[in-house]
């Protein structure tokens, strides 16, 4: 019931706060002279009513509510006995790092997540979108198939994967070894491992999308530029230092932020072919556990805003030390 | 690998023209470096497509050979076999229809809803509209991943998550979509004011005007927004197992977890499964190409 009351009392807010706006307005139309005529006014309130109350309802309330639980003790299963704690869900995340606990193996393993997924992945991207630049007839083909792994969804691969890397004799890679003499292991399950097959998977499966944007943007480089650089007498390793890489900069950027982004909130893979592991636990996994199958939605929103804060925190320095004067 | 790209790259341009015979060769490694990338891949999916027409014994014979990649051609009246055993005894027809339902109703409130709110933000005069548009481009920042939790306790509260209700919240959520609202406008803006104007002129009202004048002009954008939707609702997994409780209410990316832990089941099984699952993303890919290039390219102008 407290939740239904404050959700009122913040759309109440809400709605003074779009009147104050709308009077000022009016007020201010006046002053130039203009003036809204009524039913266009009310039209657009129309149009605009359902996407307000669902985006009101179903992406604000979550936003302010996920800031609001952080401070309190909310649990699932008890939400009438909820109070505000202050700052205990974040002494409670130090002490669980200091600890050496689950959330400190799941900072270790995002974190080395990002670090490997990230050059993979956007490497691989422009190595591909380079091979495919190449005019050559048939290479539409080639486009198809590093397009292909984009297109299934994340518990498809999943799924696929756990077959493939299956500990069975049979299974696809542990057969492949086999011919070799290699005696069948269960790949995905040992602990210093789990995240590099995680990252092999990840890359694998998006780098294609990565590689049609810079496939667009290696087509807006002016070709005279080439042409200039080789009457200077650059080879192609210079040329593609000097000319390409400059003219992908802003692309550049954007992809980097992006997979950036994208894998700071790894969950779905570790959770579907590992589940809740000390060497596959990751920070979006752990914050959906401890908020939904453990039911303790405060300290899963605690630690939802630290993450928040850091990846927006990167997010702008990437911006500012990768953008430079391309990204004015 | 590096080296050989840029080998390939320098034959190719076409400033300097090289020897032919030079470039045919050039032409050759460039296929071949090109079939052996495609492979590698393309393989898993050809091992699913290949496993999901085998028995048990056949995956276990063709192990460690390239049949691995091959379907059975010894047995070419069995390969519906395991589909045959998916379909009937395990209900993914059900859960397929269930998913493309939901993708439907979503679909077209999606586009109904975030159309007519674009179009009011775009082309309509009312006060407040600035703090509409700073809203809008706030909440485009602002990651929805972590506030998921809350989400599942708002859905919780509200709609007590009883069998009725659960569809409820698998499908509104879904409807409000911030960054289909900034495609809309992006595509509205660029209709010229003549259109709406001669509408006008003729009696129309405003809510005439937007489901007979912009809605036949938007067909481009309303095709990517719903190839969008039917994507993000057939492909998503996490949300329907949150707030579903019904096993039969469940879309299909979520049932293939109950499917993968049936007692007994075989590895040509799921693997069918997991080929029924990804059909119709595959062919709203091949068909949509255009419209899906459109909206990736939307979203870059960001």
């Amino acid at each position: 019931m407290d939740l239904i009351l404050s959700a009122i009392l913040i759309f109440v807010a809400f709605v003074l706060i779009f009147l104050g706006v709308f009077i000022i307005d009016i007020i201010r139309a006046k002053k130039h002279n203009q003036k809204y005529r009524f039913k266009p006014m009310l039209a657009s309130f129309l149009f605009l009513l359902p996407a307000i109350v669902l985006a009101f309802f179903f992406v604000v309330l979550p936003i302010i509510y996920s800031l609001a639980y952080s401070f309190t003790d909310y649990n699932l299963l008890k939400p009438e006995q909820i109070s505000f704690n202050g700052f205990d869900n974040f002494v409670k995340i130090f002490k669980d790092i200091a600890s050496g606990g689950m959330l400190s193996h799941a900072i270790q393993n995002t974190l080395l997540f990002v670090v490997l997924v990230v050059p993979l992945q956007i490497g691989l991207a422009l190595g591909l979108a380079l091979f495919c630049n190449v005019k050559v007839k048939g290479n539409f083909f080639f486009k198809v198939c590093f397009f292909t792994p984009v297109v299934i969804s994340l518990t498809i691969t999943s799924y696929l994967w756990l077959e493939i890397l299956s500990p069975s004799e049979t299974g696809l890679l542990n057969s492949f070894l086999g011919l070799f003499g290699v005696a069948p292991q269960d790949f995905i399950n040992n602990p210093k491992m789990t995240i590099i097959w995680i990252v092999i998977i990840s890359a694998w499966q998006g780098c294609g999308y990565q590689m049609l944007i810079f496939l667009s943007a290696l087509s807006g480089i002016r070709k005279d530029l080439y042409e200039a650089a080789r009457l200077d007498g650059c080879n192609a390793w210079q040329r593609f230092l000097h000319v390409t890489l400059p003219g992908l900069r802003p692309t550049l950027l954007y992809i980097t932020i992006t997979v950036f982004i994208g894998a700071c909130r790894i969950m779905v893979q570790p959770m579907l072919m590992v589940g809740y592991q000390e060497n596959s636990v990751t920070l979006s996994y752990l914050m959906y556990y401890e908020g939904y199958s453990k039911h303790y939605v405060g300290y899963s929103a605690a630690i939802a805003l630290i993450m928040t804060i850091v990846i927006g925190t990167i997010t702008l320095l990437q911006r500012k030390f990768l953008g430079g004067k391309n990204n004015g | 690998m590096a080296k050989n790209i840029n080998e390939i790259i320098e034959n190719d341009d076409v400033v300097v023209v090289k020897k032919s015979n030079k470039r045919a060769v050039g032409h050759v490694i460039y296929y071949i470096f090109g079939i052996c990338l495609s492979f590698a891949f393309l393989f898993p999916i050809l091992y699913m497509i290949a496993t999901s027409t085998k028995s048990q014994e056949r995956i276990a014979n063709d192990a460690g050979t390239l049949l691995m990649f091959l379907p059975d051609f010894s047995n070419i009246g069995g390969w519906l076999n395991n589909y045959a055993v998916i379909f009937g005894d395990y209900n993914v027809g059900r859960y397929a229809l269930n998913s493309f339902i939901y993708a439907i109703i979503v679909i077209i409130l999606n586009i109904l809803i975030n159309g007519m709110a674009a179009y009011a933000i775009c082309k309509l005069k009312f006060p407040g509209k600035k703090f509409f548009n700073f809203i809008i481009m706030f909440l485009i920042i602002v990651p929805v991943e972590t506030s998921i939790i809350p989400l599942y306790s708002i859905c919780k509260t509200m709609l007590q998550l009883r069998q009725a209700a659960s569809i409820l919240a698998i499908i509104l959520p879904q409807t409000i979509s911030i960054f289909n609202i900034f495609l809309f406008i992006q595509f509205f803006s660029s209709i010229p004011k003549d259109y709406e104007e001669a509408a006008r002129m003729d009696g129309a009202n405003t809510i005439q005007i937007f489901f007979k004048v912009i809605l036949p002009l938007s067909k481009p954008i309303i095709a990517t927004v719903a190839v969008f939707c039917f994507i993000g609702v057939w492909n998503d997994y996490l949300w329907p197992t949150m707030v579903l409780n019904d096993d039969s209410l469940m879309p299909i990316q979520a049932a293939l977890t109950t499917i993968q832990s049936i007692e007994g089941i075989t590895t040509g099984q799921i693997m069918a499964s997991l080929v029924t699952t990804s059909i119709p993303i595959f062919v709203v890919y091949v068909l949509a190409q255009k419209y899906i290039v459109k909206g990736f390219s939307g979203g870059l102008k960001l």
